[in-house]
């Protein structure tokens, strides 16, 4: 055994039969099993931790909790592990961060030496000059980045997220946690208790005999109650409106991390106090520790913290450590009482203790210096919810002021007491919180006292106040003397309270210590803000499993048999092509071919006041439209801007199937909604989203209806089914399809749609039906090269943000007399201004050049004027086609505009009649 | 040579305080409320201190006051990502913010107070054809206009910023992206502190902890306004108060065609440096750089409803999470220590609204949505000319309110929703 690991202790977490062995700063060393990092390391004599961020002092065990600063560590590929918590594991291979080349021998110790120079914000007031080196000096400043290293190849592990309903969860199974959990079951709630600590009892667990026997009896009490779910090594991160509450769960086996998002009738916060250090000149070297960290090193992991100490207590706490070091064997060489004055005013020593100089004038030799100087409250969950404690100066710490009825505080950080007295606290507080879930009128609990702790803060000497950020007493009175004299400026200014522990250890003494600068009463009047989380959490936990789904239509492995090219359009993978887009588009013209355009969003209406919904978010008129027929119709926004664009059918009386642009689907659905809940309650308008439940192929070309007349009943003939008709019926033996007579890619075109579990079976029956027609499957690229020769305009491509509908062509389709529909107003307005950009189609003079999409249009004076839109060689009219949005002066047919191409030259072209470059009076798809 | 009549500050002045035992001179003084002020500023944010600062440098109008309800720097300042860059959508856009681009180039010698602007570099990433689309059109106009903006392809992307995963990526691939090699970094709040040193120096009084509470406007002009600290008599009065906007305008009588929205951000704990320029994505609305201590800044779109609440959700650090991930699967590991709401004054074309109002000698500068940052410097000058020459200049003529009225909206909401 090492000669600073203990013998047993009555309330030691290690099991000694297990031994660990890991990696520290690629040395092998050796542990027990519940071991911490720091544990283990100090009980092999290490003292020395980290580099501190600025100075690169060397820096030792301060808090051994979750929160310490000093001892944040590189776990294999994790950065910032918080040592002082982590159970070490067999292999772990554990390395000290923010050194260079070792810890024992760091270079950039050189900082101390200059230390005088760089006060706090020492780079706002140098390199300003000259302006040429500044991205030098960046460069060298980035260097001093702290924290650990990220691996660019680390492969994520899995996270997890859960969802809880809770009646009551408290935060925090120390005896007042545990207490009100006990209460809170009895009362009849669910209850989930959550405990940051590898384990239940708060302080107890490092306490005496007395303390450990109390803790088993109300850890027995705890777990044999079924309504109580226990959660270790786990925190409660954050509180959010109406009590929606965040779990951080880790050590759980099978996945890294798991978050619980949990909607909580009562939040119980039991989160303790943390101890705070004192500031001194010295106070950051490695041996000075708090009580509670010589308490939990020797208590719980059976590790002597040193040989010869000086303490200085102000509280019970502090002089139970006295007597926990002299059982360890620690000589206590000196103790200051602060609460008879006597207070450490230095500490001397290289790498660590070896001086300690009093308030007395006496100095005494130690390696360990133990402060008991006080406590915070960490209020980050009260802040959260709405509380500005308030500090109290018999306390010397901050305590809850008001919070609303579903919080309620207990424990320590509520006040003070003897164990009896805060289980008595906790108990009332569970059985309140039991009782305000069920909707009792809520009943106070009577109040702890506060305690009494006298008001230490910094010493005589100048110390560290930030351990992470390194900032020092001086740092933060010279700041506030320079100006920066609001708390919030001297925080921002030096930084305190910004580093990994985010003030949790030093935040008190901050506020006290720019006090003295400013004003004795701040601790009074400022309020410390704590923003979520209470707890930092990996971004893989917070992401969970990733919900980011792509989404496929019912022929996708077909899609991928065939060799397609995939494109991503919204969330749908779809075919971009087959091989040949200008072969499809030949196939399509001359013959007949078919694409998949399940993707197509569409919105189940039914109901008898559809019509009054169509004509309301469509531009156009929609109340006579008889049984059988479609149309097309344009949304806009109300500021007049094109939203959408579609097709809508009436399949039966009333019964609708509105279709939407395949990335429009969701915001058109939302659209939809919005009115129908907001403006028009009564009306009788059921909305059901069916873009997956049905399959949608698209059959085109001239040979299409000799096709689709092969595989079904329908009476296709063009006198009793036209254009812009619809018909309901059996195609390739699938009951219950709809086919509409439409066409964006302007051929004779029928669109089946099929329930979509058949879609997979109507695809082959059409390619079975249709080989000796050469039927050909095309992709989106033809179908976009076919719109564009038609000239019809894909909203969001050939429209943007501010695209009015007047200049779109569709000035016929807007219905003015209408009485009322979204957009109308700024349409009015837009039909009186007339001088919004106007969509025209577009030829190169040189029919060879196809412009990029996006190239600008420019002026004589070579101003911006308008940008092509679409832009593509055409195989039908073998020639380059495009469509662009130009001002209103220049959209006359046969005007002569100027594109410039992305390489900066210029080519010339030239404004057509008419939107379609092919097929203008539309007669085939009328055919 | 710098205006600012205070000691100045260079490495030699470091050098020599640090033996000196006296303290650094003040960075700004404290002064009693003056009965009357040419000039009375609302807001003492980047936006009204930068306006302080150039009234005072490039016009002499040094009876200025910029009044502060809490410290400068509390609002939108000192809770945006800061990021600066010009590479706008429309032409006027692109133009004004080129403009803040240069002054934001000399600023740290222009204040002297280094302002730790870093130009990494800022990339939009495309994850489809029709975002690539997007990016050209922003990549030429900027080229129009003489601005560094140009499409690069996922190689070079991969070259710039290695840890973002290029591969054949289900549902985000990386297609390319807008790469705009000026744009950058900066401290913010050294920006805000900055301009207050400089403005000090040149006789602007700073009033902290100063809540406007009223505007006096007498047959239709300004004449005074009331104050937690007690009444000014002023004839110009500047409404720089972004997220507070429409409500600072209503007590003058106008209304502005404003909705306040809360935009959220995070930061996670320093790591080692691993990227170097910002990194922006549309599609799934955040935005990440590494700032020089090592953190990342994380920011996102609006949140979806108007809110004067600053604090943080859960779904926005959830969702950032996954759209992280999604761009930079390898660093899973890093942990979000602390996330924030700043406020976002809307308007209905993304546009600010700058300019005279109704209310004669009350100016607005806001509506700045979530670019207001980037902003400052050249609003600021904008404004300073404007008060002293009587007119709104070319850089601003499009941004005035009255185009609400007449329809002539700028077009910047054309872009992605998510700009920065």
């Amino acid at each position: 055994m090492s000669q600073h690991r203990l013998g047993a202790r009555p309330g030691e977490v290690i099991d000694r039969d297990q031994p660990v062995e890991f990696k520290w700063n690629g040395k092998t060393v050796r542990g027990f099993e519940g071991d911490t990092i720091a544990s283990a390391l100090a009980a092999n004599g290490v003292r020395v931790f980290s580099r501190s961020f600025k100075y690169h002092r060397p820096r030792g065990i301060l808090t051994a909790t979750y929160h310490d600063p000093n001892v944040i560590v590189q776990v294999g590929e994790d950065p910032n592990v918080r040592g002082a918590h982590q159970r070490i594991e067999a292999g772990m291979d554990v390395r000290s961060q923010n050194t260079w080349p070792s810890l024992g021998f760091d270079v950039k110790t050189v900082n101390r030496l200059v230390g005088r120079f760089l006060s706090p914000g020492f780079y706002y007031k140098t390199f300003i000059r000259p302006q040429s080196l500044w991205p030098t000096y960046a460069k060298v400043l980035s260097r001093f980045a702290a924290g650990g290293d990220v691996d660019p190849n680390h492969a994520p592990a899995n996270f997890d997220h859960r969802y809880a309903h809770v009646d009551v969860l408290v935060a925090g199974g120390g005896p007042a946690g545990m207490a009100a959990a006990i209460a809170a079951a009895d009362g009849g709630a669910s209850v989930m208790l959550v405990e940051e600590e590898h384990d239940l009892g708060g302080h107890l667990r490092y306490g005496n005999s007395q303390d450990l026997e109390d803790l088993r009896e109300l850890k027995t009490s705890v777990m044999t109650r079924p309504n109580i779910e226990v959660l270790t090594d786990s925190v409660v991160s954050g509180r959010f409106d109406h009590n929606w509450v965040s779990v951080v769960q880790r050590t759980i086996g099978h996945v890294e991390e798991r978050l619980i998002q949990a909607r909580v009738g009562a939040l119980v916060v039991a989160a303790g106090t943390l101890e705070r250090p004192y500031v001194f000149e010295g106070n950051d070297l490695p041996g000075v520790m708090l009580s509670t960290a010589v308490r939990r090193l020797i208590n719980l992991h059976a590790v002597k913290p040193g040989d010869r100490a000086v303490v200085m207590t102000s509280n019970e706490l502090g002089d139970a450590a006295i007597t926990d070091l002299e059982s360890a064997g620690v000589d206590v060489t000196k103790v200051l009482d602060a609460r008879q004055g006597e207070t450490v005013v230095k500490v001397s020593g290289g790498r660590r203790v070896k001086t300690v100089a009093d308030s007395s004038g006496n100095t005494h030799r130690a390696d360990l210096l133990v402060m008991a100087a006080g406590w915070t409250t960490p209020t980050s969950l009260l802040n959260m919810a709405g509380d500005r404690p308030k500090y109290s100066p018999e306390a010397a710490r901050y305590l809850p002021l008001q919070l609303p009825d579903n919080v309620m505080v207990t424990g320590g950080m509520a006040g003070s007491g003897s164990t009896n007295e805060l289980v008595d606290h906790g108990s009332a507080t569970g059985a309140e919180a039991a009782r305000r879930t069920k909707g009792e009128e809520p009943q106070p609990v009577p109040k702890l006292r506060p305690g009494i702790q006298p008001e230490l803060y910094r010493s005589s000497t100048h110390g560290f106040v930030d351990y992470s950020e390194d900032v020092t007493s001086k740092d933060l009175i010279s700041a506030a003397r320079e100006g920066y004299d609001s708390m919030e400026l001297a925080k921002r200014y030096t930084t305190v309270g910004m580093g990994p522990v985010q003030g949790k250890v030093e935040a008190v003494n901050a506020v006290a210590i720019h006090g003295e600068a400013v004003d004795n009463s701040l601790l009074e009047t400022a309020t410390t803000t704590w923003r979520p989380p209470y707890a930092p959490i990996r971004l893989g936990t917070l992401a969970g499993r990733k919900y980011e789904p792509v989404r496929y239509s019912a022929i996708q492995d077909w899609h991928e048999a065939y060799g397609y090219t995939p494109i991503l359009a919204g969330q749908w993978v779809r075919p971009d092509h087959y091989g040949d887009p200008a072969a499809e588009v030949n196939a399509v013209r001359n013959g007949v071919g078919i694409i998949d355009v399940s993707p197509l969003g569409k919105i189940d209406l039914r109901g008898t006041d559809v019509p009054r919904l169509l004509e309301f978010v469509y531009v156009n008129k929609w109340s006579r439209l008889d049984v059988g027929k479609v149309r097309y119709g344009v949304m806009c926004a109300e500021d007049g801007v094109i939203m959408d664009d579609g097709v809508t059918g009436r399949l039966a009386d009333d019964h609708y199937m509105m279709t939407t642009t395949s990335s429009g689907a969701g915001s058109v659905w939302n659209w939809l909604d919005d009115w129908l809940q907001t403006g028009f309650p009564s009306w009788d308008v059921r909305m059901t989203a069916v873009t997956d439940g049905w399959t949608s192929i698209n059959v085109a070309g001239p040979r299409s209806r000799e096709l689709v007349s092969r595989l079904t009943d329908i009476d296709l003939h063009p006198g009793s089914f036209g254009y812009m008709e619809v018909r309901t019926g059996t195609v390739a033996g699938i009951p219950g399809c709809f086919v509409w007579r439409i066409g964006f890619t302007g051929e004779l075109s029928y669109e089946i749609h099929s329930p979509a579990n058949h879609g997979l079976e109507l695809w082959e029956a059409l390619l079975r039906a249709g080989h000796d027609l050469g039927v050909t499957p095309f992709g989106l690229e033809a179908q976009r090269i076919m719109r564009l020769e038609k000239g019809h305009f894909i909203v969001g491509q050939d429209t943007d943000g501010l695209s009015q509908a007047h200049g779109f062509g569709v000035d016929w389709a807007i219905k003015m007399d209408k009485p009322d529909f979204a957009g109308k107003p700024e349409l009015r307005f837009q039909a009186e201004h007339g001088e919004y950009p106007r969509l025209v189609a577009i030829q190169t003079l040189d029919p060879e050049v196809v412009p990029d999409e996006a190239c600008q249009i420019i002026s004589e004076t070579g101003g911006i004027i308008g940008r092509v839109t679409s832009s593509r060689m055409s195989p039908t009219l073998g020639r380059s086609i495009a469509l662009a949005q130009v001002e209103h002066t220049s959209a006359a047919p046969g005007t002569r505009i100027n594109i410039r191409l992305t390489d900066g030259k210029t080519v010339t072209a030239s404004v057509l009649q008419q939107h379609a470059h092919f097929d203008p009076d539309g007669s085939r798809l009328r055919a | 040579m710098s205006d600012v009549k205070r000691p100045r500050y260079s490495a030699w002045k470091l050098l020599t305080q640090g033996f000196s035992k006296k303290p650094w001179p003040k960075v700004w003084e404290h002064h009693e409320l003056q009965s009357s002020y040419d000039v009375v500023i609302i807001g003492g944010g980047v936006h009204g201190l930068a306006t302080a600062y150039y009234l005072a440098r490039n016009h002499g109008i040094t009876n200025v006051a910029v009044l502060e309800k809490f410290y400068i720097g509390s609002g939108g300042s000192g809770r945006n990502t800061a990021i600066v860059r010009s590479n706008y959508l429309t032409p006027e856009g692109s133009r004004f913010y080129d403009r803040s681009v240069k002054l934001y180039e000399h600023l740290a010698q222009d204040l002297n107070f280094n302002v730790m602007f870093e130009q990494r570099g800022h990339m939009t990433l495309a994850h489809s054809d029709s975002s690539l689309r997007t990016m050209r059109w922003r990549a030429e106009v900027n080229k129009l206009e003489g601005i560094n903006s140009e499409v690069i392809t996922p190689s070079e992307i991969k070259k710039l910023a290695p840890f973002l995963d290029i591969t054949d990526h289900p549902r985000y691939p990386i297609h390319g992206a807008l790469w705009h090699p000026p744009g950058g970094i900066i401290r913010h709040d050294a920006v805000v502190w900055g301009y207050a040193r400089a403005a000090a120096a040149l006789g602007t009084h700073i009033h902290q902890d100063t809540e406007l509470t009223a505007i006096d406007v007498d047959s239709g002009r300004v004449i005074g306004v009331q104050t937690s600290r007690g009444p000014i008599a002023t004839r110009v009065v500047i409404n720089c108060t972004a997220g507070w906007a429409s409500l600072i305008s209503a007590m003058a009588g106008v209304t502005l065609p404003i909705t306040t929205r809360p935009l959220q951000a995070a930061v996670t704990e320093p790591v080692k440096k691993f990227l170097h320029p910002v990194i922006v994505s549309g599609s799934l609305h955040t935005y990440v750089s590494q700032t020089s201590r090592g953190e990342l800044v994380f920011g996102a779109s609006v949140d979806p409803f108007a809110s004067y609440s600053t604090r943080g959700s859960l779904e926005f650090t959830t969702g950032l999470a996954t759209h992280v991930l999604e761009l930079m699967p390898a660093i899973s590991n890093m942990r979000l220590l602390r996330q924030w709401a700043g406020l976002c004054d809307m308007t209905p074309d993304f546009g600010p609204i700058i300019g005279p109002t109704p209310a004669d000698g009350f100016y607005v500068d806001v509506g700045w949505g979530t670019y207001g940052f980037k902003a400052g410097p050249v609003a600021g000058e904008s404004v300073a000319d404007m008060i002293a020459n009587g007119q709104p200049g070319r850089l601003i003529e499009p941004f005035g309110l009255d185009r609400f009225e007449k329809g002539t909206l700028t077009a910047e909401k054309g872009a992605a929703a998510v700009g920065h």
